[in-house]
């Protein structure tokens, strides 16, 4: 992916665009505000992440002007202010997604991941597959080779996100404020308890294993390799 | 205190403008008294002519001119050197009766009185009303009397309050002078107080006098302030101290965690290394948890109800934190259940508030009870209706109660406080912070927070206040 990087500090600049590019993207880094605003109306990208608080012009009022342009690029903010507040201020604005400083690679990286898959698939599907493991949308049934499969409601929604980003990770913090809606700190690995369960009904019947475990990052749903 | 310090001292400067507003009005009470005095004398003294004259003029009808002539002779020889004035001139204005030696210059008014002045024996020169009285034949009579009392007790009433004039001035300005000196000095030992203070010695209070005055009045707000300022800093410097400690043993986890493995082997394997890094990483992770738990904290307590409330289904968020929290717990054992009391009437009970912070506190109770109750307990989420005791209808309770080993009642203020743990708890993970979130967030919402004793168990009961009254916003 094609990503623009919109970030004073030049150390986490630096970290971020080697770890980005050993992930196999193309990064473009503007170092304040109004190079920012330049690249991301002359270029274009598939995702883009802008820092909060830049010099020049603040990332809030950058993404509000590519927006008011119709630029449809998903654009991750990243912020030193964690607020509740701050952040629906900054998905106000126009963001997409919200990440609080400091945080671990792995998740700025699934992040950037699902925002870049967002801007492909655009349709509406009413059918998710991965492998044998089938979703319906609209009926909310799960089969898996031919074989139904009964799911509480969350489950349902937990398979659904999994399935929807298919063979990329996704984060804890991803699914808590994805599938559960709320942006909280457990003190306990509740994800992993409710992920065993949900392996219980999907993988534990079946050979090949869909749920994975990424070590340090989170999980991803994928076919086994 | 210097001279210039007293001139300046508003009590002074007080005392010397109503010294000035006194004395003006103390003059115009005197220029009133003393007219309306000399007023009524001058009355008394033509009413005295009146009578004088009228005795004259009885005689003058009994037996004429030479009759009147003897009489006024016989009235000045009785007198001597009174106050009496007698003068009877013939038409050509020669003297032919009186003590007088000419006719006065000044014209007598409309009804005859006429005012001049005499010299009188010895240089003193009075003042005279008399009546002029035109007899048959160009005769004139002139009957009057000297104003010498007039004048003394105008004296009189002058020189008196003149006296008082002057010592209620003098009283004035050393009144004032001991009165500002003595607030000048209240007000410099308050000073002294607040400079001590400044300097560092924050137990240094003011002095109260006994008097219950507004100075009285202003060092106790002052004093009860630095109560208030002296338990927060003192409440911070314990939270200083706790995060200093807490933090740093995580710290020396991690820095000995990389110095074993730095002194461990000369060639070390790739895969210890990557395990070690991996191990310091989750370590730094926690830190920056607790981190996060204490912004968290100093956000709910900054106090100012948020943007982000909004109105919320308290069953809801129970449902979904029983929801969230129910493998966990089936996982330790544990059974965990929501409970909602019905609710009278046909609205469902709402509370203002932010659906993420109330989340987080209520997960934080649930983890506590999930965390430290025994297998095979039980763990309630309930949503009750108005207060316990009936009260306070239109109140919203979650309560969160377990049956697990409870919070001592001596301990139940303490564990609310940041990185407290209970002795028991040490062994199990945790930062001591849970609690410490759940009262902010109690708090800015403003909820009671109630630690009960669950018999056996702990239960928590959070009040809501009801949900149309608005939060109020100063409190911290």
């Amino acid at each position: 992916m094609r990503i623009l990087l919109i970030e004073d500090d030049a150390e986490a600049a630096a970290y971020m665009a080697k770890g980005l590019k050993e992930a196999g993207h193309t990064v473009d880094h503007a170092a304040d505000g109004t190079n920012g605003l330049f690249l991301a109306t002359t270029e274009r990208y598939d995702v883009m992440v802008v820092d909060r608080m830049l010099p020049g012009l603040d990332g809030l009022s950058i993404i509000q002007s590519i927006r008011a342009d119709g630029n449809a690029t998903p654009v991750l903010i990243l912020s030193a202010l964690g607020k509740v507040d701050d952040r629906v201020r900054g998905l106000r604005a126009g963001g997409d997604d919200y990440l609080v400083k400091p945080y671990a690679f792995a998740e700025l990286m699934a992040r950037i991941d699902a925002l870049g898959r967002r801007s492909t698939a655009a349709q509406p599907e009413t059918r998710l597959k991965v492998e044998d493991l089938e979703i319906d949308l609209l009926a909310r049934t799960v089969t898996r080779a031919g074989r139904a499969i009964d799911l509480q409601p969350r489950e349902f929604r937990l398979l659904e996100y999994l399935m929807r980003h298919a063979g990329q990770v996704v984060t804890r913090t991803m699914l808590l404020e994805n599938v559960w809606e709320y942006h909280f700190d457990p003190q306990t690995n509740l994800i992993d308890v409710h992920i065993s369960r949900l392996r219980q009904k999907v993988d534990k019947d079946f050979e090949r294993p869909l749920i994975h475990t990424v070590r340090g990052a989170g999980y991803s749903l994928r076919a086994p390799r | 205190m210097r001279p210039g310090d007293l001139f300046r001292a508003t009590t002074f400067r007080l005392a010397l403008n109503y010294l000035g507003l006194f004395t003006v009005s103390a003059i115009a009470l005197i220029g009133l008294v003393s007219w309306s005095t000399s007023l009524f004398i001058e009355w008394r003294l033509q009413a005295t002519v009146e009578a004088d004259a009228s005795g004259l003029s009885e005689r003058y009808r009994e037996s004429g001119l030479r009759g009147l002539a003897d009489l006024i002779e016989e009235r000045i020889r009785q007198e001597g050197e009174g106050p009496s004035v007698y003068l009877l001139v013939s038409p050509d204005g020669a003297r032919i009766a009186g003590n007088l030696y000419g006719w006065p210059a000044r014209h007598p008014n409309a009804e005859g009185w006429v005012r001049f002045r005499i010299e009188r024996i010895g240089d003193r020169t009075t003042t005279v009303i008399a009546h002029a009285f035109y007899l048959s034949g160009g005769y004139r009579l002139l009957v009057g009397r000297t104003m010498d009392d007039v004048e003394r007790v105008k004296l009189a009433i002058n020189r008196a309050l003149g006296w008082g004039l002057a010592l209620t001035i003098l009283l004035g300005i050393v009144g004032g002078y001991f009165a500002s000196r003595q607030m000048v000095q209240r007000v410099e030992a308050m000073s002294r107080t607040a400079r001590r203070i400044v300097g560092g010695d924050m137990t240094s209070r003011m002095h109260l006098s006994g008097a219950r005055d507004e100075f009285d009045q202003l060092a106790q707000s002052f004093n009860e302030m630095m109560d208030e300022i002296q338990r927060l800093v003192e409440s911070l410097r314990t939270v200083t101290d706790n995060i200093a400690h807490d933090l740093r043993t995580p710290l020396n986890r991690l820095r000995s965690r990389i110095d074993l493995a730095l002194i461990g082997k000369a060639e070390g394997e790739a895969a210890d290394y990557r395990r070690t890094l991996e191990e310091t990483l989750a370590e730094a992770d926690n830190l920056l948890a607790t981190f996060n738990a204490l912004l968290a904290i100093s956000q709910a307590e900054s106090g100012s109800r948020l943007n982000s409330f909004e109105a919320l289904d308290p069953a809801r968020l129970a449902e979904d934190v029983v929801e969230l929290y129910e493998p966990l717990a089936e996982q330790n054992g544990v059974r965990l259940t929501a409970r909602f009391d019905d609710w009278p009437g046909a609205d469902a009970p709402t509370i203002a508030g932010d659906r993420h912070m109330l989340f987080q506190a209520l997960a934080n109770l649930v983890d506590n009870a999930v965390k430290y109750a025994p297998a095979g307990s039980v763990v309630t989420v309930s949503v009750a209706a108005g207060d316990r005791d009936g009260h306070a209808p239109g109140r919203v309770e979650i309560v969160v109660a377990d049956n697990g080993p409870g919070v001592p009642e001596g301990a139940r203020d303490r564990v609310l406080e940041r990185f407290v743990r209970l002795d028991s708890t040490r062994t199990t993970p945790g930062n001591g912070l849970g609690l410490s979130l759940v009262n902010a967030v109690a708090r800015l919402h403003g909820a009671d927070l109630i630690l009960e004793d669950n018999q056996p168990g702990l239960r928590v009961r959070l009040r809501f206040p009801p949900p149309t009254a608005d939060l109020p916003s100063d409190e911290a």
